[in-house]
């Protein structure tokens, strides 16, 4: 469900909603189109759901387009994904076939709307062919990295390097993320948005009956990791974590995750990670539908704290999403969870299963300290990871980005 | 009388193309090649740019240097510069190398960080805009701020200072050319160690300045 722009003044107050719509009548009726590979399930169709509405109530002209892909389609592009984040995969000739040819179907579908962009952005991998197809562009192409570029498995990265190169520039979610282009690389980190489901404020009845159907016993600590069954998510070193913890303290662990269309591997890990939990009635493990908003909602809520124990990461949303819900994270010490856990302020980095249960174990011995970093995390995700703030940045880009020249300051 | 005319702001940050540092030697060598807008951007755009503040050091080479290469006492001497005291940022540059340069040769070996948590250059952009919004009367002057963005804040009263009147925030600056200048105030806003507070922060500074020279 989307919400209009107004509905969030409560959450971030009358000034910041003016700033939105001051920007806003800068870009009046500018035609912005937005590609990506997945209509639902993962962090960026979940940013795309909201931008969209909010971009045209300011008054652009925005619109949304999902590449139509075959399942082996996914598979590469889940491997090109896999490659860029620097794990060695074996892509074929064949498998860059279809990479392209899937795109060039695609463009076939889409050449009268990039065509008539102002500007097109394009979210990830996936649909990045699409910028040499369009020959008849009407404005700047960028290409928004969600992920974590920064050291690639080298020969995918030698075939996706000259198709995202040609880009008039690229937006990362972080510094650390990025590759030297020959272009201007932006920074946006990314947001969530408090009014969605997966964030907004559920009564005590709601959380009791999600514990219930759950089987969580409310009388003893809940750890949560919620995400997708992916490796890099390391929900196996969550379970080593929580066997350690398990030798001092009664702890429940939940392991709950969707699946996204684009992610076939999602499965694989999903059994191995059953087959850890050795039916430990402590372990929840969930594979949740991907409109299953509420219910992250809730278990989120029920934690005592989040754990968010990635070995790779993008900007981790999970762990934006755990702060807003004032719990301390145990985070991995990897892409953006750094940017979001600071350590005794609002939660804890953790490097190894044995670290995580360590500062887990503490925290659970010093519930006046969870507290206060739950406090600060909310603060801090109020002030700076609000699809608000989020907004903002993507509003100054479109003002910024036909400029050619690099002044400190411009006046629009 | 004159209106003061309420202006907001935004930014985009971006890499500014120098490799990241790793070590002490290296965040001296990029200080060294870096455009001022680098400088600018670690110094006083830190304010806008969605991070955590660390309560204690007020700039981006300060905080790198505690938490990162764990130098508690270069730490402690980039924390207390204050951008905004000199007349120019190759002034500010020269002595951020030389105390850098101090502390290498007082020290046996190169501090470092981890891998994956070097300094990372970066500048911005600046989008300024006007609100529309006018003030008439300097009484209205505390209603106004209460409504203000962080954007405005900053351009108003920390980015003010880098334009004519240079030192000077927008709002003293405005005081001052009315009939009858607001001194109390103006004297109000200049005993704001500015430099050490956020946005937010700054806002509840400013309010109790205006509230006490009333």
């Amino acid at each position: 469900m989307n919400h209009p722009l107004a509905s969030y003044e409560k959450v971030v107050g009358a000034p910041a909603i003016q700033q939105l719509q001051g920007l806003g009548v800068r870009l009046a009726n500018l035609r912005v189109t937005h590609v990506n590979s997945t209509r639902e399930g993962g962090g960026v169709a979940e940013i795309l759901e909201w931008m969209i509405p909010l971009m045209c109530e300011l008054g652009i002209d925005a619109r949304w387009e999902v590449l139509q892909g075959t399942s082996d389609f996914f598979r590469v592009t889940k491997a090109i994904h896999n490659g860029l984040q620097g794990f060695p995969v074996a892509i074929k000739k064949h498998d860059w076939d279809i990479y392209q040819d899937v795109n060039l179907h695609n463009f076939q579908r889409l050449q009268p709307v990039l065509e008539a962009s102002d500007l097109v952005i394009i979210h990830d991998p996936q649909p990045a062919p699409l910028l040499g197809l369009c020959r008849r562009r009407s404005g700047p192409w960028i290409w928004r990295a969600h992920i974590d570029i920064s050291r690639p498995f080298q020969p995918v990265w030698k075939e996706i390097r000259p198709v995202v190169q040609q880009f008039d520039a690229s937006i990362f979610s972080m510094a650390q993320f990025a590759q030297l282009l020959p272009h201007r690389q932006f920074v946006i980190a990314p947001s969530i948005d408090p009014l969605s489901e997966k964030n907004m404020n559920l009564s005590a009845k709601e959380l009791e009956a999600v514990g219930s159907e759950f089987s969580l016993d409310p009388a003893r600590p809940v750890l949560v990791q919620v995400s997708r069954f992916d490796k890099f998510k390391d929900p196996l070193g969550v379970i080593k974590a929580y066997r350690l913890i398990r030798k001092a303290m009664p702890v429940q662990l939940v392991l709950a995750g969707g699946g996204a269309t684009d992610d076939p591997e999602g499965q694989e890990v999903l059994d191995e990670v059953f087959d850890n939990a050795e039916h430990d009635p402590d372990i929840h493990v969930h594979l949740l539908p991907a409109n299953a908003h509420r219910t992250v909602n809730a278990l989120q809520r029920l934690a005592d704290i989040i754990i968010q124990k990635s070995t790779r990461e993008g900007f981790g949303l999970t762990v934006t999403e755990g702060l807003w819900k004032g719990k301390p994270v145990i985070g991995g010490d990897a892409g953006g969870i750094r940017l979001q856990v600071i350590n005794h302020h609002t939660g804890f980095l953790a490097n190894t299963p044995e670290g995580a249960a360590h500062r887990i174990r503490y925290l659970l011995h010093h519930r006046e300290k969870m507290l206060a970093m739950g406090k600060a995390g909310r603060e801090f995700v109020r002030e700076n990871f609000l699809l608000t703030r989020h907004l903002s940045n993507y509003l100054t880009l479109l003002l910024v980005v036909f400029r050619k020249n690099s002044d400190r300051t411009i006046f629009v | 009388m004159n209106q003061f005319e309420i202006k907001d702001c935004t930014l985009l940050t971006r890499m500014s193309g120098l490799p990241p540092a790793l070590n002490l030697r290296e965040l001296r060598d990029r200080i060294t090649r870096c455009r001022q807008s680098v400088l600018y951007h670690h110094f006083c755009e830190t304010l806008l740019t969605p991070q955590f503040d660390y309560p204690d050091y007020r700039n981006d080479f300060a905080v790198w240097v505690k938490h990162q290469i764990d130098d508690n006492v270069l730490a402690e001497r980039l924390g207390i510069l204050d951008p905004y005291s000199f007349a120019s940022l190759e002034d500010l540059r020269l002595l951020l190398l030389e105390l850098i340069d101090e502390h290498l040769g007082e020290l046996p070996y190169t501090p470092s960080a981890h891998v994956g948590h070097e300094f990372y250059f970066m500048e911005a952009t600046t989008v300024a805009f006007d609100t529309g919004k006018r003030i008439n009367r300097p009484e209205e002057l505390y209603d106004a701020v209460i409504k203000m963005t962080p954007g405005s804040l900053y351009f108003h009263f920390f980015e003010a200072r880098w334009r004519p009147p240079i030192g000077m925030d927008d709002f003293s600056a405005w005081l001052q050319t009315l009939t009858e200048p607001s001194v109390n105030v103006v004297k109000a806003f200049q005993s704001i160690d500015f430099s050490f507070f956020t946005l937010s922060e700054i806002k509840k500074e400013i309010l109790a300045a205006l509230s006490k020279a009333k």
